[in-house]
Formats: C-alpha cells, structure tokens, sequence
C-alpha cells in the first residue's frame, strides 16, 4: 500500500510539473500583459508599461523567464502578483484558508444533504415526495450558478436581510468584537456562500447517489437482507447505502477541482476572498504569477484529492485493497 | 447583537482611553465612512499610482505643496490653496518658484517635512528606472533647488501659464527618509509600499487584499484633524454586491450608481443621491491607418468624409440617453464642459441621416441589392468595432451604434474582447473601431497626448487612431502658451473644431456619474477631478451616528472583550 501511494505521489509531481508548464506557457502566449490594463489613464504611456515590464523581467524571451521563474521556484518562491502589490505567496496563503474552510463546509454539507436526499427518495421511491424531491435536484442541477447566487444574495441580504452582503467578516466592527462576537461574525459570512454552495452541489449527489441506490437494491444481498426480516430503513442503511457510496467516493475526489473553480462565482458575488477569484481575476489581469502560483497549488490539492478518493474506494470495497 | 456589540465598542472606548481625545464639544468630529469599491488599489506608491481607488486612498495619505481649489483653475498661482507649502514666492522673471514649507508639517512617523523631500520627490519620479506615469509631465520642470530645509524652490526650462500648476497637481510629496534608501525599482516591491508613511490627514492602518483598505485620523496633523475618524474601502468586485453593499447599509457610499439602481435607492429614506460633473468622456475611435501595414492609410477610415458620412448616421442624443438616461450629455469633442476652455457651443458634425446617405452614395458606397451592405468595387462597408467585454456601458453602446450604422448601410460586427486582449490591440493599431473612455485632468493640455501628432508617431505614444493634424496641434500648443484666458480658450476652441470637423473619432458621451450615500453623512463639494478631494471636511453629526462610527481613532485595535464578558 506505502508503494502505491509513494508511486502515486511521484506521478502526482509529474502531473503537477506538467501542468505548471502548460500554464506558464499559455498565460504567456494570451493577448496582453499586466501592464495593458490602464489605458482609460492617458499619462500611462506605452513607455512607462515598457519600463514596468523591464522591471519585472518581462521584455526577456518566453524560455528566460521560464528559467527564472523555475529558479525562484527552486527557492520556495512563488513570484511577486502584479494585481495583489505582494508576494503570490503570501496571496495565496491568504486566500487558501478561507477557500479550504468554505470548501470544506460546503463539501461536508453538500454530501449529507445530497445522501439523505437520496435515501428518502428512494425509501418513498415513486411517491410525490420522490417525484417532488427529483423536480427540485433536477431544477438546481441545470441552473446556471452566477444566476443562482446572485438570487440568493439578493433574497437572503436585501430581500429578507438575514445575512452580510458579502467578505468573511464584518471588516469594520470585526476587530472591535470579543472572541465570542468574532466567531459569531465569521459563521454569519460564512453561512449564505457555504449554504449555495451546499444546495448548488447536493443536488448532483442526490442524483447520483439515488441512481446508485436503486442499482443495488434489486442485488441479491438485499433480497436476503430482506428475507432475514430486516425493515426497510434497516436494510437501506446497514446494506443499500454502503454498497451505494463507491461512485459517490469517487464523485468527492473530482468534486476538488469542480470546488475550487465551481466557486469563483460564490467567491466574486459574495466578495469571498478565496483562491477561485483570486486566480480567475488574476487571468483577467495577466496576473502570470498568480496564475501559475494558483494553478500549481490547486493541480496538487486536486491530485491529492484524487488520490484519497482512491484511498477510500480501498478501504470501501475490499475487492481493491491488493490492487 | 447590535446593542451588545455597541457596548463592547463602548467599553473599548474606555479601555483604550481614547473618549478623551475627541473633544465632545465638537458634534462633528467622529464617525466612519465605509465606501463601496470595485477593486484594489494597485499601489499607494503616490507617484506610480495608476488606479482610481489607488489615487483616492493616496490623496488622503500624502499631502501636494499646494491645493488646486474647486475653480480648478491652472493659470498661474490663482486658486491654490496652501498645504504643505504655508506659501510661495515667484523670482521677477517667474522661472523659479520658491515654496516655504509648513514648519508644522509633519511624517506619519514623526519625521518633520523638509525641502529635501520635495526635491526628492520630484527628481525620483523624472528618474526613468522608476516608471512613473506623472514624468512625461513634468519636462518643464528642470530641478529643484533646497537653500534651506524649509525652502524649495522649483526652476522651469521656460516660463509658462501653468507651469505652478505642474510642479504642484501632479505629485504629492514622499517622505525622503523612507524612499532613498530603496532602489527605484523596487519600490513596488518593498515593505514600505505596504505600510506608507505620507503626511496628509488620514494615516494608513491595513490593507487586506480584496477585502478592505483602512486608513484613520491623523489626529495630530498639522493642518488639523479630520472630521471622519475612520476611512474603509470596502472592495466587492462584482458590482451587483458592491451595490447591494450599499443598499443595506453595510457601507456608506458608492461611487458609481448606475440608471437601474436608482428606483432601489429611492426606497431607501436613509439614502441619498448627488451627481457631479467628471472629467471623462466616452468616443468611438476609428483607426486612421491600416492595422496589417500601418505605412498605408485604413482603407475605410483613412477618408475623412467616411468618418464624417458615418458620425453624421449616429444620433447620439437619443444613443446617450438610451444609455445613460440623465447621467451624461453628449460629448463635445476630447474634452469636457468643465474645462473653463471648453466652448458649450462646440459647431458638431449635425444628425442628419439623409445626408450620410447622400455622401455614401457620392463617394462611391452604394447599397447592395442582395442585402442592405453598402458595397464600392464588390467591397462591402463592413468592419470591426472592439469592445471589453467587462463593460456594460461600452457593449450597450456598441449595439446602438450598430443599428444606427445598419440604417447608413454600413455593416459593423461587434467584437467582445479581454480587456487586455482589447488593450494589446490598441496598442498594436491593429483595430478598425474600438470604444474608449479617457478620465482627463484638470489640464485640457493633456488632448496632446491623446490626439496630437506627438502621440501618434511615436512608437510609445497614446494616439492609437494614428489622427495627425498639424492645425489641431498648433492651436493646442498656442492655447497653452497663452496667458490671456480668453485668448487661449479661443484657440483650443479653435482646435477642437477642427478634430471634430476631422471626425477621427465619433464623441459619443461626457458622463456626470451619480453617487449614493449615507443621509447622516454631511458631504462637501464633489470635485470634477476627484470628488474624495474634500473626505476630510464630511462629517456625522453626533445624533446621527450609528455603531460603526463610535469606533475609537486609533491605529491600534483596541483589546476584545474576552467572550461572554458583560460590559459596563
């Protein structure tokens, strides 16, 4: 097993590398450069951009700064973000904490929800309340995120104003509050883009997960679990479910990389400073060490992601552990 | 919760003793202002600031030798305002002008400004290895000479109306101590961008990228303290929660109101709404020579009765008010009402549909049986317009253009461009249309750059239309040599007859944006150049503040409550 994983910890370096370069070299190759974005200012010349690309190593060829970049790599740096005025890693370990805390919530969230969902639906498969619950994960499943939160900021701050607009925290009280009031006003800023993105997600594992269900039920172990006398809801969940949740495990190692980008939209709406705005705003801007810098740490959240998801499916289904 | 959170800010008060700094017989000091922004300020550096949100915060850190005033008058001395400079002396033959430094003034950090400072200022921003936007602007400045270390006087190559103007608007003054021992280029880079030290009447406290820029009084400074205690730029990027923001009094003001949020606001007792005149205005650019060989004239847009058939097939009242509704007027030309320069009865090139028609038809663009296209020698009248795709004014504005074309029998395919992508096609001339707006300054002087024959033949220049006149140019260069105001607003009119006889450009919109604001809050004048100018002279009255604006005026937090902890 220590093999497999080692072996899967080089591969995932390979891929890492790989996809840093790719970046790097696209993000080059895009029309534009940082310093192409102020031309509404008619006192920044294209002499004074060419002096700030001097400055920042970018008139020198394309393999140069690739050199360069792979150099300060090769020190822990991750570069210096045009659009931040500081350190990609410091944006990075800034951002990192609040993406991994709102991910963390809505992925735990998502995967209760979506799992109870599933079980009720098929416990009364057939019913209104099957048909019911299918209409709503179906409507969620097929509407387009940026229209769905912005709706729910608009219902939930302006409409019925339960929660703050937007950041994760009150940035004008917040430092003025007591340890309690703190923790207070962070779980309110949290709440409504962690609660959008639970629904928005659950719905897809609900789906998923009822399919899953209603594949395994008609297997022999559960005609036996069945015959033994079990109710119902006993057999459901002793039996149906656990068989159930292998393509849900694998479903949490690709959620990743859909969590960390599927949120740029949560992030830009509800002024969430996390990593999907940052690095998707930061295409935008030519933001090349951003851009990178994000990239490289999200494709190893997302190999590792990938990776414990295979560490599950191991531990779920026996029938892979000597694989 | 709230009443909670008020005590706890009550009993922070006491705990950090700061209740008897303020005096409380002053009904108007105190309070905060949150203002809603759309993005980060991309430096606090004063003289590489590039952004509107970088040079709001700025100007409220670093203090100018001088203030413009609110006539915005650029002749002479007349209208400044002392500020670090307590006052001024021109020599008799006015090439040098020796400013007297406040002996009040003082760093953040406590240093005392000196005339090195200014020096410094000025000598750092012209040192080319900085690339600061503000050193092409200052050429007529020759050095700075110290006497004293009260006294700096400036020497100018030549005399010239503006030329106090010049060595005072451009730049506020940077603390020598801090920045000399940096290399130019790096300053961007240093720790001492991040926590700037300037002397104006707000400090800095913190910057948390995306999130919020706070500065707070200057309780000490030598001009006197500020109303406002506390300033929050609260960044939203995406407009719809900025607005939002604002709407359920998260924060206080917000800068950019659009047409449809006005109904919204107007529910809102607490909210109120004021418009200002800006120094911006909105054109459709052609480009004059070809994109693929620039040697060549473009061959649509390098006739200028095309261009003039084409700006004659725009009705650009009905297109401005589609657009904008009240918030801006049609544009006169590259320039702006506000400019005392700037004639309002500018002779445009008139609506006149019929005649577009008519000179279409004669130069040869006939309309095509098979489709509505005008066609000369089997080409059609079709090209591209560019516009960034981030901004709904532009690509509203694109679409009504392309009706109205379609009307002249001209074909116009609107292109939706990164706004990078848009400016590296810009900066290339490799465009036929593009949709720009210009945020002026208070010198009409500035047209040079954008439209003069300087800025389009240099391979670094501004003029991306490639529009060259040398009429245009010289009555420029004459209205800016002139001392006599009537004289010098009779050449500039003279030349913005001929670029909008010329039509490089259709001038589409001069907008007057609206802001909305917190009803407690007492404003000042909104400044055509920069309407946070007078920040320091709004104010709360004492009956009218809610929690936020009891926050102690300090540049430390004061010590939380520990949870659970009853107050006082």
């Amino acid at each position: 097993m220590i093999r497999q994983i080692a072996q899967r910890l080089v591969q995932a370096a390979v891929i890492v590398a790989i996809v840093a370069v790719i970046t790097f070299i696209l993000i080059h190759l895009a029309p534009g450069d940082p310093f192409s974005a102020v031309m509404d200012n008619p006192n920044v010349s294209e002499a004074v951009r060419q002096t700030l690309r001097v400055q920042y190593g970018l008139d020198r060829p394309l393999p140069e700064q690739f050199a360069r970049y792979v150099s300060s790599l090769a020190h822990g740096e991750l570069g210096w973000s045009f659009s931040h005025a500081r350190p990609v890693r410091e944006v990075l370990g800034s951002a990192l904490p609040n993406t991994l805390l709102l991910m963390g919530v809505a992925l735990v969230g998502s995967f209760t929800l979506g799992i109870l969902i599933a079980l009720i639906q098929v416990a009364r498969r057939g019913s209104v309340t099957d048909h019911a619950l299918s209409g709503i994960s179906l409507f969620l499943f097929s509407m387009p995120d940026f229209w769905f939160v912005i709706l729910s900021l608009l219902a939930f701050t302006y409409w019925l104003p339960i929660f703050p607009v937007g950041g994760a925290v009150d940035l004008v009280m917040h430092e003025y509050m007591g340890l309690g009031g703190r923790i207070v006003d962070r779980l309110r800023h949290l709440a409504l883009p962690a609660i959008t993105l639970t629904v928005l997600a659950s719905a897809a594992v609900a789906r998923y997960q009822r399919a899953a269900l209603l594949d395994v039920l008609p297997a022999d172990y559960i005609r036996t679990a069945r015959l033994k006398g079990l109710t119902e809801r006993q057999i459901l969940r002793r039996h149906a479910l656990r068989n159930a949740l292998l393509p849900i495990i694998t479903m949490i190692g690709l959620s990743f990389p859909a969590l960390l980008t599927g949120a740029f939209f949560v992030e830009k709406i509800f002024a969430w400073p996390g990593m999907g705005y940052a690095v998707v705003n930061a295409i935008g801007t030519r933001d090349y060490p951003l851009v990178v810098g994000g990239v490289i740490i999200g494709s190893i959240m997302v190999t590792l992601g990938s990776l414990l998801a295979d560490l599950l499916y191991a531990l779920a289904d026996p029938r892979l552990r000597g694989r | 919760m709230a009443a909670m959170t008020h005590a706890r800010i009550l009993c922070a008060l006491l705990l950090c003793g700061c209740v008897g700094t303020e005096s409380s017989s002053d009904k108007n000091t105190g309070g905060t202002l949150a203002i809603s922004t759309g993005g980060d300020p991309d430096v606090l550096i004063p003289s590489l600031v590039q952004r509107v949100q970088a040079a709001q915060i700025t100007d409220m850190m670093f203090d100018r030798l001088a203030d413009i005033g609110d006539s915005l008058n650029i002749l002479n001395d007349k209208g400044f305002t002392p500020r670090l400079a307590d006052h001024w002396t021109w020599s008799a033959d006015s090439l040098s002008i020796a400013f007297h430094i406040n002996p009040k003034a003082k760093w953040h950090d406590d240093a005392p400004v000196r005339s090195n400072d200014v020096r410094f200022t000025i000598t750092s921003t012209k040192d080319t290895t900085l690339g600061s936007p503000n050193a092409a602007l200052l050429t007529n400045i020759d050095s700075v000479s110290t006497p004293d270390s009260a006294t700096a006087v400036f020497w100018f190559h030549s005399r010239s109306p503006q030329q106090f103007y010049d060595a005072v608007y451009l730049l506020p003054i940077m603390p020598e101590h801090v920045w000399k021992p940096i290399p130019p280029a790096s300053w961007r880079t240093s720790d001492a961008a991040r926590n700037p030290i300037g002397s104006g009447q707000y400090r800095f406290v913190r910057w948390i990228p995306r999130a919020a820029v706070e500065l707070v009084a200057d309780t000490a400074n030598y001009r006197g303290a500020p109303n406002l205690r506390r300033l929050i730029w609260s960044i939203a990027p995406d407009f719809q929660g900025a607005v939002t923001r604002f709407l359920t009094g998260e924060t206080d003001f917000f800068e950019a109101l659009r047409l449809e949020n006005l109904p919204e606001v107007a529910k809102h007792p607490e909210l109120s709404t004021r418009q200002y005149h800006a120094l911006q205005y909105l054109f459709a650019q052609f480009n004059l020579r070809d994109p693929a060989h620039h040697d060549r004239p473009h061959p649509l847009f390098g006739n200028r009765e095309l261009r003039r058939a084409l700006t004659m097939a725009i009705d650009r009242p009905t297109l401005v008010k589609s657009v904008y509704g009240s918030f801006a007027l049609p544009a006169l030309g590259p320039t702006v009402r506000s400019y005392p320069t700037t004639d309002p009865n500018l002779a445009q090139i008139p609506f006149d549909l019929p005649r577009a028609r008519q000179i279409l038809d004669s130069l040869g663009w006939r309309v095509s049986t098979s489709d509505s296209v005008r066609r000369r020698n089997g080409r059609p009248l079709q090209f591209t317009l560019s516009v960034p795709s981030s901004s709904k004014v532009r690509v509203q504005t694109a679409v009504i253009l392309q009706e109205q074309l379609r009307q002249a029998g001209a074909k116009m395919d609107v292109e939706q461009l990164e706004f990078p992508a848009l400016m590296e096609k810009a900066s290339k001339r490799a465009f036929d249309m593009t949709i720009n707006q210009l945020n002026t300054q208070p010198s009409p002087g500035a047209v040079l750059g954008s439209w003069g024959i300087g800025g389009s033949r240099a391979s670094s220049g501004n003029n991306s239309s490639s529009y060259e006149n040398p009429a245009f140019d010289a009555n420029v260069d004459s209205a800016l040599a002139s001392f006599d105001p009537a004289k010098r607003k009779a050449y500039f009119t003279s030349a913005y007859e001929t670029i909008i006889q010329d039509a490089p450009a259709i001038w589409l919109a001069e907008p007057s944006p609206v802001v909305g604001y917190h009803s407690r809050l007492q404003l000042a004048t909104l400044r055509p150049d920069a309407w946070w100018i007078h920040i320091p002279e709004w104010s709360i009255t004492a009956d009218k503040r809610i929690p936020r604006d009891n926050t102690p005026a300090s540049t430390t937090v004061p010590p939380a409550l520990p949870a659970g902890q009853k107050t006082p």
